[in-house]
This record gives structure tokens, sequence and C-alpha cells, in this order.
């Protein structure tokens, strides 16, 4: 059975190991190069406050087409899952049932429970293989890149923080969870709605929802958030932007004093009691003075400070762990469902 | 490969029913098919022959009652699984995979592969080993699916209106080649067909299928020789000797044809006596109603 299914998975494998080589060429050609750049920037030996200017050199070096290299490289990784989803996936089941073959597969002395189990296995790891390798290959080609937000680059797509959505999804075991996951969806897609096209839409629609529901209302939710309250100060390290619009305040940090690399999930203004506001006071609204220092010493001298509601670097992993669990668990739980739903006789 | 009980049945079947969302396929199936024979299973289309056959094959599960075949369940663990073969109706085949693929698949999957037969059969059939099974002729498709299912040396094959499909010539070999499968002996086969030219040439024992009911099952032989055709002065059939079951009737003014069943010989001289075909059995069978009353306009034989 082994056999049997290495042989009907030949060109999809095929296809992965070309979109793997493609890959790594691509990043192996560019890598060095990024790494020499680091090298060149000073920023492995620096000190203190002069990181911050280094790593501002080093990233006004890397903008353009490494920038671009990497978006790319992110959005490959992430779209993976989705793809393996629909063309591995959604056909597995589906293409047996709608061209009749079914009858073929399941009328030689193996039984359907060993026929599926045989089939996920090997295509469900090498889809997992596939993914994983990707997201190595692209981190072995950013590190440079993450070193560098480490000492303090300023913000822009290529020196996020790893808890970043674009970074955390890409990054670190996440990614065999969605390529499991996407898979079996496919697969159980596949085996109830009995035809590929349709089977692969709705594979396509409910990854994607799940991809955006879970940074946005599941993962803040893994632990509790902290909290912090911090002064409105201008600069990288505070209050990242103050917009005023009319007399409507927001505040929208970008990072915590003492907490490198932390999620930050909501931000707001907060009066000396403690309580959220969302109006200027009526001292600050001088036409001309958002967005300037003056501004930010205004409103401090209001009594407004900035409350923060995050999640602390060191729960990266927890939280990778996490997300990762419940993606394996939910893949598990579909290739349940498909198992009983084939033993059941769909022919 | 036979290793259970010889007699069990070829099929057993008891108050079986599939249902389909709100329709029934098959509803409240009740028969025994002896094994040993090639047996042609008939009706009109929407009797339950396909429904019959797949829940046989494993491919489908009973909504209600039981089936077993050769005494197990369908499917129910890879030594069930090989001692029976299935060819359904549109004897797919995978598109990309070559001839010689498909029986190395075979191989793969089944213990009692033969490996030899498949690859005679294939030479005499000259499928070329390297053609992919998309570009298979519906002949060739149908002959390479068989192929699959007789080498793996089944006890018992399933094959669902296997020939439907073919052109006469295809149509010819495909049996011929399923002949020549039974007479090296210890295979049963149940095939399903509409076309009962095709069931008489290869089948030795009847089952009609109407409505999931069986109207009459048994050795085509003793139902050619039970059956005959009457042909007389204008009479009641209410007045025949009680051993003598009319299956059909047609009366016009001064005359009477009828179609019956008996087992004893028939002794009144007023009779014109027939012998009847294997299709006129059929079609008298198909024509009645399930509690036996005829259901033919009058004046037209069945």
């Amino acid at each position: 059975m082994i056999r049997l299914s290495l042989l009907q998975f030949r060109t999809q494998a095929l296809t992965a190991v070309a979109a793997l080589a493609a890959f790594a060429l691509l990043l192996a050609v560019t890598g060095p190069h990024l790494a020499s750049l680091y090298a060149a920037s000073g920023l492995s030996g620096c000190h203190g406050g002069s990181c911050l200017n280094l790593a501002g050199g080093f990233d006004a070096e890397v903008q353009g087409s490494y920038t671009a290299l990497y978006l790319f490289s992110v959005g490959a990784i992430l779209l993976t899952p989705a793809v393996i989803g629909l063309f591995w996936g959604a056909p597995l089941i589906a293409r047996e049932l709608e061209t009749g073959t079914s009858a073929l597969a399941w009328n030689q002395s193996v039984t359907r429970t060993r026929w599926l189990a045989v089939k996920l296995a090997t295509v469900g790891l090498t889809a997992m293989a596939v993914t994983e390798g990707l997201s190595l290959m692209q981190a072995w080609w950013a590190a440079p890149l993450g070193r560098a937000v480490g000492q303090g680059a300023p913000s822009g797509p290529l020196s996020q923080g790893r808890f970043t959505q674009l970074i955390f999804a890409t990054h670190g075991i996440t990614p065999l969870g969605y390529a499991a996951f996407a898979f079996a969806l496919g697969v159980t897609a596949g085996a109830l709605i009995r035809r590929t096209i349709p089977a692969m839409a709705v594979t396509l629609a409910v990854f994607v929802a799940l991809q955006i529901a879970m940074p946005l209302w599941i993962r803040p939710h893994f632990a509790p958030a902290d909290r912090a309250v911090i002064a409105v100060v201008p600069g990288t390290d505070a209050g990242g932007a103050a917009g005023l619009t009319g007399s409507t305040l927001t505040l929208v940090a970008t990072s915590i004093p003492g907490q490198p690399g932390a999620w930050i999930l909501s931000s707001g203004p907060v009066n000396a009691a403690g309580k959220p506001v969302s109006t200027t006071p009526a001292a600050c609204t001088t036409p001309g003075i958002a967005g300037s220092p003056h501004f930010y010493s205004c409103l401090t001298s209001q009594g407004i400070r900035e409350a923060i509601s995050y999640q602390p670097a060191r729960r990266y992993w927890p939280f990778q762990w996490t997300e990762t669990a419940l993606y394996l668990a939910a893949a598990l739980a579909l290739a349940g469902y498909c198992f009983r739903r084939l033993r059941r006789r769909l022919s | 490969m036979s290793m259970s009980t010889p007699e069990a049945s070829a099929i057993q079947a008891s108050g079986l029913g599939k249902q389909y969302r709100r329709t029934w396929a098959l509803r409240d199936c009740t028969l025994a098919i002896p094994p040993g024979h090639v047996v042609g299973l008939v009706g009109p289309n929407g009797a339950g022959k396909t429904t019959l056959l797949r829940l046989a094959a494993g491919m489908l599960a009973p909504t209600r009652g039981t089936i077993t075949v050769l005494g197990a369940r369908p499917a129910e663990n890879p030594a069930q699984l090989a001692r029976v073969g299935f060819v359904a109706q549109d004897t797919a085949v995978y598109a990309r995979m070559t001839v010689a693929d498909h029986l190395r698949l075979g191989g793969w999957l089944n213990p009692g592969w033969d490996d030899s037969l498949a690859h005679q059969r294939t030479n005499e059939l000259g499928l070329d080993p390297k053609q992919r099974g998309g570009s298979l002729s519906g002949g060739q498709r149908a002959q390479l699916a068989l192929t699959l299912a007789l080498a793996k040396r089944p006890d018992l094959l399933l094959l669902d209106e296997p020939v439907a499909s073919l052109d006469p010539l295809a149509r010819r070999e495909f049996l011929r080649g399923l002949m020549e499968a039974v007479a090296e002996g210890g295979l049963s086969v149940v095939l399903s067909s509409h076309l009962v030219a095709d069931l008489e040439r290869v089948c030795d024992y009847l089952v009609v299928l109407v409505a999931s009911q069986v109207r009459v099952a048994g050795e085509v032989s003793a139902l050619l020789a039970s059956h005959h055709r009457l042909t007389g002065p204008r009479r009641d059939p209410g007045t025949l000797p009680a051993d003598q079951e009319v299956i059909t009737e047609s009366h016009t003014d001064k005359q009477s044809t009828l179609l019956v069943r008996t087992d004893g010989p028939i002794l009144d001289p007023s009779w014109a006596i027939k012998p009847v075909s294997l299709e006129d059995l059929v079609l008298a069978y198909m024509s009645r109603t399930a509690d036996g009353t005829q259901k033919t306009r009058l004046g037209v034989v069945s």
C-alpha cells in the first residue's frame, strides 16, 4: 500500500521537490550577501546607543530588493499549507469518488482504513516536511534581519519582532501545524463534498478564514494578557504614534520599555485615574501641535499615560506550542472523521 | 483461496435496504444466491441491481437488514476483500497510471495475486503495458478492470453491468474472457445486466429482481424446462390444474395464451405447447407485479 501511495503521489512529490529546490536556490544565492551586509554594518559588536544608528544604517541597506524577497519568502511559507490542502488534500478522496476509481482502490485486499492511513501518513508527513523545510531555510536566510531587530532597528516589514503575525506564522513550529491541518481539511472537504473543485474552494475559504481569525481573536487569549501603563513619550521606546483628529486622541504603541519583542495587543490613552480617555485635553488642542514633542509633554502634564495590553516575548515558545498543538489536534480530529466516514462505506 | 465453508451462499441478504436521503435504492430485499454458478442478475433499471452488488462488495453499508457474502460481512477484513472481486459499472481505471502500473498495484495489494495470469491476459488482449489508463478504450478499460479482479484470484466475482457500454465485439471478447476464467474452476460469478442475450450466453443461474424483490431465481436449465407457453381455445386460467402456475396470460375472443410454470407434464390435449426462451421468461417475470398479478395490456403477450 505504501508503494501504491508513493506511485500515485509521484508527480506531486516531484513538484514539491522542485519548489523546495527553487526556494533553496533563491535563498542560497542571496543569503551570503545579506549576511555580509550585516557583518559590514558593525552591528555584531556594538554597544548601547550606537546600535540604534548602526541598525538604522543596516535597515536602509536592505530596503528594496531584500524587503521584496523577504515578503515573497514569507508569503510562500504562508501560502504553502493552503496550496497543499487544495492540491494534495482535497483530491485525495474526492477524485477517487469522482472518477469511480474508488471501486478499484477499495476492492483490493486492503481495507479502507489501511488505505486511508497510508495515504494520510505519506502525503501528510510530506506536506509537513515541505512546509517546515521552507520555514527553516527562510529562517536561516533572515537570521541577520532578526538579529538587527533585537538591536533596535526601526520599525518596518524587515524589523518586526518574532511575535508579530508574519513571523510567528512562518517560523518556529507553527508551519508544521498549518500544513497538517490544511491537508486534513482538504481531505475531509473532499470526503464530504465528493467533488474535487468545490472541495478545494471550501478548503481555501475555511483555511484562510481560520488564518485570519487566529491572530485576531484566538491567539491573543492563549494566556491572559499583561498590562503596562507607561509615560507618553515620543520615539521608538514608547508611544509610537499619536493621532489627533478633531479632539479624538489615539495612541498606538509599537514597543514597550523593558519588554523587547513583546506582542502588543492593544494600546490607548488613560487618564491619571487609569480610566481610558478618547478625547484630547483642551489644553493640548493647539493647532499643529499633534505629533510634536510638545504635544507629548502636554499630554503628560495633563496626566495622560498610555495603557498597553501585551504578551511578553518569553511567551513566544509557549504560544508556538499551543498554536501548533491546536492545529495538530484539529488535523487529527478531521482525520478521525475521515476514517469513520470511510468505514461507514462512503462510495 | 477458498477456505471457509464451501456451502456458504455466494450472496445472502435478508430484509436488506439502502436509503439515499429520502429515496430507497433497495428495500426489504431477501435473497440467497448459491455458490458455484455464473449468476445473471436481471431486472429493469432502478430494480436495485447496482445497489445490491455494491452492498455485496462492501462499497456501501446497508441502511437496514443484513447481507453476507461467502458467509462473511462484505469487505470486513483483508481476507474477505481478497475473496471477492468487484468490477463496477463504469470500469474506472486510473487515468494517469499505465497498464503496467495497474498490474503492479494489483500485485502490491493482493496476497493471492496471480501475476502470470494478469500478464497473460493483458498480452492476449493486446493491451500495451506502457499505455495510460486515460487513453484506453471503453472495452480495454473493462478488460483491464476484469483482469485486476480475476488476477487477485477471488472466490466470487461481482460484475455490475460489465458489458453495457461496450460495442458488440468488445462485449463478446469480455464475456469470452470471463468464461475462460470460469472454466478454470472454483470461481462463482454474479453479473448484472438488462441484456438477456448476454446472460443467455454465459449464465447458468438466473435471478430476476424487480423493485428490490426476487421474482424468480433458479438454474437456467431448470427454469427453461419448467416454463411453457400454452396456446389454445379461450379459457379461464383458474380452471388449470393446481400445479400449473400462470405467470402471464393474454386472451383474444377465441384464444388464450398462457405462460405457465410447472414441474409436471401438461396433459390437456387442447393446448399447443411451446418452449420459452430465456428472454421470454425474464420479460414475463418482469411484467408481473409484486402480488403476482399481471400488468400487461389486454391482447399483448408479455
